[in-house]
């Protein structure tokens, strides 16, 4: 690590100007292009990085859940890239500034809307307040339980963080199917709020559980290609790839289902918001999303070949990763207007949030050891068979 | 546990218990090319392929392929048959609603996928089934699907050597060794065994088709599914033992009025007279629309001029009314009109059999009738 | 190797999956002896139970073909009664099978082996059940062909965009890739069986069934590749199955039917139910057949705990779909959901929550999960709840829709009970049989991981 200090500094300054030259073009945003159009691109980024987060958080409790081995050698990237977490939090509560100008139940007229005034117990500040600081909470909690501990771990040598991370994971599950659907609710469909569909939150689950496998492969090989994680082999990733390519079937699957379904009844108050999304300019976005975030993906991984050699499997990682940033634009941008808008305005809050973003993991990917070298597992995951 | 054979040599099978022996015992003898190398196991032992010197199996692509394959055949079924060939628009949408036609597409990409796989497995790369392979009928097989794993060397020809083999074997640890002969007989090829499957199955699906289709001939004529064909209800024209009159259809009851035939507002021919006028003016359309409703349904009993005289003017002991007397050219349209409505003796009404134009036109030819009986000079210059 | 494992602590141990030693040879002994002993007495009196049953439910569905489906309660508007909720019953609980067979598979969880080929037995039972309900549901089941889309003289083709012909092609697909898979896996126990038995007309019969399977290496290599591949499919067939079933109900208009988590809901409740089925029938299998030292308390409890898990996603269902019902300000939708738990047929859907949330909770300790007359009664619990969901969301949904002058109740005949009986006394009398004639544990998988049996590290556990 010593041995690369020019250049990681050189990356460090890169990075760090990236977001100065992000943030002076967010704040003209604001200035120039509006409120609406800036807390738009907050909104989508800050969803970017919170969902990339979690999903890793969630691989870190999955694999503790289900008790397996052959993650735990790799089980460091997903811990520090859920880190983004941390830094998502405090973005995400300062967009909260930004729902009485994108949410229309904020607005006047929602009180004239019969429809709006029967969903005001659950669609009103105050109590989307205390959710938003409720699923902060937890996040942070669990965060500190499962990555703190972890890092802990490395000293400590200590099995019994292991049982114990062992024990809190379905706890952790409940809070985590809750909380992301809190998040999908909340979020992204409440910008229409007169549609509904109680989907939402399994569509949103899966595309933050698959931004978190693309997330920590593409962590992985890129330890891997740095030389620090000499002990991690293909048949270790072998298997990102294989929960890559099922979790881009089960997305697909329930994507379609909910569109589909809408579909096939047509009732008008649930098509408008597939109308909204798939009609005009924005049919090439929607295309988009069957095109990189399934069929790219599903074909790359099929073979065996796909998940063992690592170019395919980077391929279709990104693939992934870019897909799912297009879907939540495709999602929450559509409220500005039926032309999908996309300029220096959303290039500048890139390259602030993008800065922030991979600043936040490259601290995290300093800190401990490249490995969870405590846990009493490594050594059965290091020498686990395919 | 060895023969001395007069007859060729299959193999020689070398016996162990310990899965690494025998994978070692398998990188061992595969460099010295003593014959073709082969295992058998009673389940699959991890390496044991590599160390036999057997390549991955293509069966992937292959399923891939088949199954896209039936992906393809399941769009184009449902888009001919719901797009082109009897199109029909269900619920509002279009004729090809590739939305809806994507579950069946899943489900035939997963059958033609696993048929293939399942078939292609056993039939094109195991050539399976097949009874008469050598080592089914050797010693060893006994153990081999119990908990024995043999590996075998197989001869390749004239160059093999089983004594060879067999101290091979011996050297890398086998328990014991057998050495398989080819059997005297001659089983017939598996490829044979194949076809004559396929022909047994084909000649079964006939049977059982034709059976199907005789059964499909007959079963609607059997009870219960002829039920539906003779239905505990009334249709029109049966008789019923519920009714007192034996009928199943019932009259409509007293004072039932059809649409379009409410009762006349008059009650006798005179009334009509005073009532009503002829609605409909006297053109050439209409007299000759009134000639035909005359000629169909007047004529039969006044005659063809009105005059009474007709073919069935003395049938029923009738007399029917002289359209042409002097007292009948009195008579206002409306009477005439009258008693085609309410009828007059023996005539019944005919109001169900006109509508109101041919019963205004039938008025109007009957003066016209009139006037051509009684024609004056003027009319005919 | 064995260091790593001896230093961890006990709940982090890998979980024993064989008690005692067990060779393959005695494998062989104790799995394969079933088909030529004779049965214990138990299991004479047990199949005529079931027999009975069946026979109840033969009477029945003979009196339905005879005299219409104005025999069973079906009425307007609620047009689906048992006959559905029985269909989708059956083919929920085939999904566990599956599930055991062919996504474990894909995860290398090693403790599905021991309970993998009575899982897929009772997949194909549970789709015959299931199977003779839409057949017999149609009223003139002696046209069920015309379901299939053939060119006919009739000149018309079945409808493509109705989630009905979706079904017929679905579970087809299902029976048959269920059939392929479940027979793929006993080529080789039937060679074994071909090999133990004496000659005879038996191992005539086990000679053609085992196709002449002698394990040859080259042989494996391709049957490895097609039975995984087979169980990737079965994993997707799997879930597009059960989410093809809820479509029959979510494409519609009907309150409560039309809710867009219908697919995924549908399938964890499947293999929910398929779970508490194999609990069930393995718990009696293992006593009666002396397997405990294969179908271990490890087994059980890691059933139980995918039980449990399978509960807390029914549980999320269930909170979305009221909440989203109060959310949607819909007065029908919300109509539908207040009768779900009050009203003529509240009973029902509180008997569900019960049942499928509540009680499985009891999971959450361990002595629970690792105690058969809690794990039984958990089962059975599950077993009724997801029956009576199915029943609530077909009957409550359907009995008072939109319009109140079409409302109407259900009441089920006695026909409509005889013909579930019957339904079960047809699963458990196959499942019977099958405990008597076939290897009821995959031999040659479970052979492939005990300890020793592979070379360079051993099995034994997961």
């Amino acid at each position: 690590m010593t041995t690369e200090a020019p250049r990681s500094s050189l990356v460090r300054n890169a990075l760090v100007a990236l977001t100065i030259l992000g943030a002076a073009g967010t704040a003209l945003v604001y200035v120039c292009e509006g409120p609406a159009r800036f807390w738009a691109n907050w909104l989508v980024w800050t969803l970017f990085l919170l969902t990339v987060g979690l999903g890793n958080l969630f691989l870190v409790a999955l694999e503790r859940l289900v008790g397996a081995h052959w993650s735990v050698p790799m089980r460091r990237v997903p811990e520090r890239i859920a880190s983004l977490i941390p830094l998502a939090i405090p973005l995400l509560i300062i967009a909260f500034f930004g729902v009485p100008v994108l949410f229309p139940w904020t607005h006047a007229e929602a009180a004239h809307n019969p429809i709006l005034v029967a969903k005001a117990p659950w669609l009103n500040l105050p109590f989307f307040a205390i959710r938003l600081a409720a699923c902060a909470l937890v996040w942070l909690l669990f965060y500190s339980f499962y990555v703190r501990g972890s890092l802990r771990q490395d000293q400590s040598k200590d099995a019994a963080f292991t049982v114990k991370a062992r024990k809190l994971a379905p706890l952790f599950m409940v809070v985590f199917f809750f909380s992301v659907t809190i998040v999908a609710f909340d979020w992204i469909s409440g910008l229409e709020p007169e549609w509904y569909s109680d989907m939402f939150g399994v569509y949103l689950f899966a595309g933050t559980f698959l931004s978190g496998i693309a997330g920590m492969a593409l962590g992985v090989l890129g330890l891997i290609r740095r030389g620090r994680l000499p002990d991690v082999k293909p048949k270790h990733f072998y298997n990102l790839g294989t929960l890559g390519l099922a979790f881009t079937v089960f997305y697909a699957y329930i994507g379609f289902a909910q569109y589909m379904l809408i579909w096939y009844a047509n009732l008008p108050e649930e098509v408008v918001w597939f109308k909204h999304r798939i009609e005009g300019a924005w049919y090439p976005v929607a295309m988009l999303l069957p095109l990189f975030h399934f069929l790219l993906p599903f074909f790359l991984l099929i073979g065996a070949v796909g998940k063992k050699n690592p170019k395919i499997l980077r391929i279709a990682m990104v693939s992934i990763l870019f897909a799912h940033f297009v879907d939540l634009y495709w999602l929450v941008f559509p409220v500005l207007g039926a032309q999908p808008l996309f300029g220096w305005p959303e290039l500048a809050m890139a390259c602030l949030f993008l800065g922030l973003g991979l600043l936040q993991i490259r601290r995290a990917m300093g800190r401990g050891a490249d490995m969870p070298v405590g846990d009493p597992l490594l050594a059965k995951g290091l020498e686990w068979q395919l | 546990m060895s023969s001395t054979t007069t007859t060729a040599t299959f193999a020689v099978l070398g016996l162990y218990s310990d899965a690494q022996k025998i994978v070692d015992a398998a990188k061992q003898i595969r460099p010295r090319k003593l014959g073709r190398l082969e295992a058998y196991t009673p389940y699959p032992v991890h390496g044991l392929d590599k160390a036999v010197g057997l390549p991955p199996s293509p069966l992937g692509k292959l399923v891939l392929g088949m199954g896209l394959l039936g992906t393809i055949l399941a769009l184009l079924l449902e888009w001919w048959t719901s797009a082109v060939d009897y199109p029909l628009v269900v619920g509002g949408k279009a004729l090809f609603s590739w939305q809806a036609f994507v579950p069946v597409m899943f489900e035939v990409t997963v059958l033609f996928a696993t048929f293939t796989a399942g078939l292609a497995m056993l039939f094109a790369f195991n050539k399976l089934p097949f009874f008469g392979h050598p080592v089914l009928h050797s010693k060893a097989i006994k153990g081999i699907t119990r908990d024995k794993l043999a590996l075998s060397i197989e001869s390749t020809g004239a160059t093999f050597d089983p004594e060879v083999a067999r101290q091979a074997l011996i050297e890398n640890g086998a328990e014991s060794v057998e050495i398989v002969p080819i059997p005297a007989w001659d089983r017939p090829l598996s490829l044979v065994g194949l076809l004559r499957t396929i022909a047994a199955i084909a000649a079964a699906c006939l049977v059982a088709g034709a059976g199907l289709f005789a059964a499909e001939k007959m079963i609607p004529v059997v009870p219960p599914m002829l039920h539906m064909h003779n239905q505990p209800k009334l249709n029109a024209f049966r008789s019923s033992t519920f009714f007192a009159d034996g009928r199943g259809m019932r009259p409509a009851v007293a004072g039932t009025v059809a649409r379009g035939h409410l009762p006349p507002a008059f009650a006798t021919p005179e009334e009509a007279g005073t009532m009503l006028a002829n609605p409909l003016p006297l053109t050439q359309k209409t007299a000759e629309r009134g000639r035909k409703v005359f000629n169909d349904h007047c004529a039969v009993c006044h005659g063809t001029v009105g005059d009474g005289v007709a073919l069935l003017s003395h049938a029923y002991g009738a007399k029917p009314g002289n359209l042409l007397s002097n007292e009948m050219r009195a008579r206002p349209d409306g009477y005439i009109y009258g008693v085609l409505m309410l009828g007059k003796n023996a005539m019944p009404s005919y109001a169900p059999d006109l509508d109101e134009a041919d019963r205004w036109a039938a008025v109007h030819y009957v003066r016209v009738l009139q006037r051509s009986q009684n024609a004056k000079d003027e009319d005919l210059r | 190797m064995k260091s790593a494992a001896a230093e961890l602590p006990v709940p982090l141990q890998p979980l024993e999956l064989i008690e005692g030693m067990v060779t393959p040879g005695s494998l062989d002994d104790q799995v394969l002896q079933f088909p030529d002993r004779r049965p214990p007495r138990a299991w004479y009196f047990a199949l005529a139970v079931t027999l009975t049953a069946l026979g109840i439910g033969g009477f029945c569905m003979a009196y339905t073909l005879y005299y219409g489906i104005g025999a069973w309660g079906n009425n307007r508007p609620v047009a689906w009664g048992f006959g559905i909720i029985n269909f989708v019953f059956w083919v929920g609980i085939g999904h566990a099978g599956t599930l055991i067979s062919a996504i474990l598979f894909l995860f290398r969880a090693r403790w599905r082996n021991a309970i993998a080929r009575f899982a897929e037995a009772m997949t194909i039972f549970a789709v015959m059940c299931a199977g003779i309900f839409p057949v017999l549901h149609t009223g003139r089941p002696w046209f069920a062909y015309w379901l299939f889309p053939y060119p006919n003289e009739r000149g018309i083709w079945v409808n493509f965009r109705s989630p009905l012909v979706w079904d017929v092609f679905a579970v087809s697909t299902y029976f048959s890739v269920s059939l392929v898979f479940w027979y793929l896996g006993l080529v080789p126990d039937f060679a074994s069986m071909r090999d133990r038995t004496a000659e005879g007309i038996r191992k005539r019969i086990y000679t053609v069934l085992s196709l002449g399977w002698r394990g040859a290496a080259s042989h494996w290599v391709h049957y490895d590749k097609a039975y995984l591949l087979l169980a990737g499919l079965a994993t997707g067939l799997v879930i597009s199955v059960h989410s093809v079933v809820s479509f029959d109900f979510a494409v519609s208009l009907v309150p409560g039917w039309h809710m867009t988590i219908f697919p995924p809901y549908f399938v964890a409740g499947a293999i929910f139910a398929g779970f508490a089925m194999v609990v069930i029938v393995l718990t009696v299998v293992r006593k009666t057949m002396n397997l405990s030292n294969l179908i271990t308390d490890n087994h059980l409890d890691t059933m139980n705990k995918l039980i449990l898990a399978m509960s807390c996603i029914m549980g999320y269902a269930y909170f979305m779909e009221g909440g989203t019902a109060w959310y949607s300000a819909n007065p029908y939708i919300q109509h539908t959901f207040k009768n779900y738990v009050s009203g003529f047929y509240g009973w029902a859907g509180i008997t569900t929550v019960t049942c499928n949330i509540i009680i499985p909770q009891l999971f959450w300790f361990r002595r629970m999960r690792r105690s058969i007359p809690a794990m039984i009664f958990v089962a059975l619990a599950v077993t009724l709840g997801m029956w009576m969901e199915r029943f609530v969301i077909i009957v409550i949904s359907l009995h008072q829709d939109y319009l109140p002058s079409s409302w109407h109740l259900y009441i089920p005949t006695k026909i409509d009970f005889g013909i579930l009986l019957g339904s079960f006394g047809l699963f458990f009398t196959l499942v019977l049989l099958f405990a008597r004639v076939m290897p009821v544990i995959a031999t040659s998988e479970m052979k492939a991981s005990l300890p020793g049996a592979q070379a360079g590290h051993g099995g034994g556990h997961e």
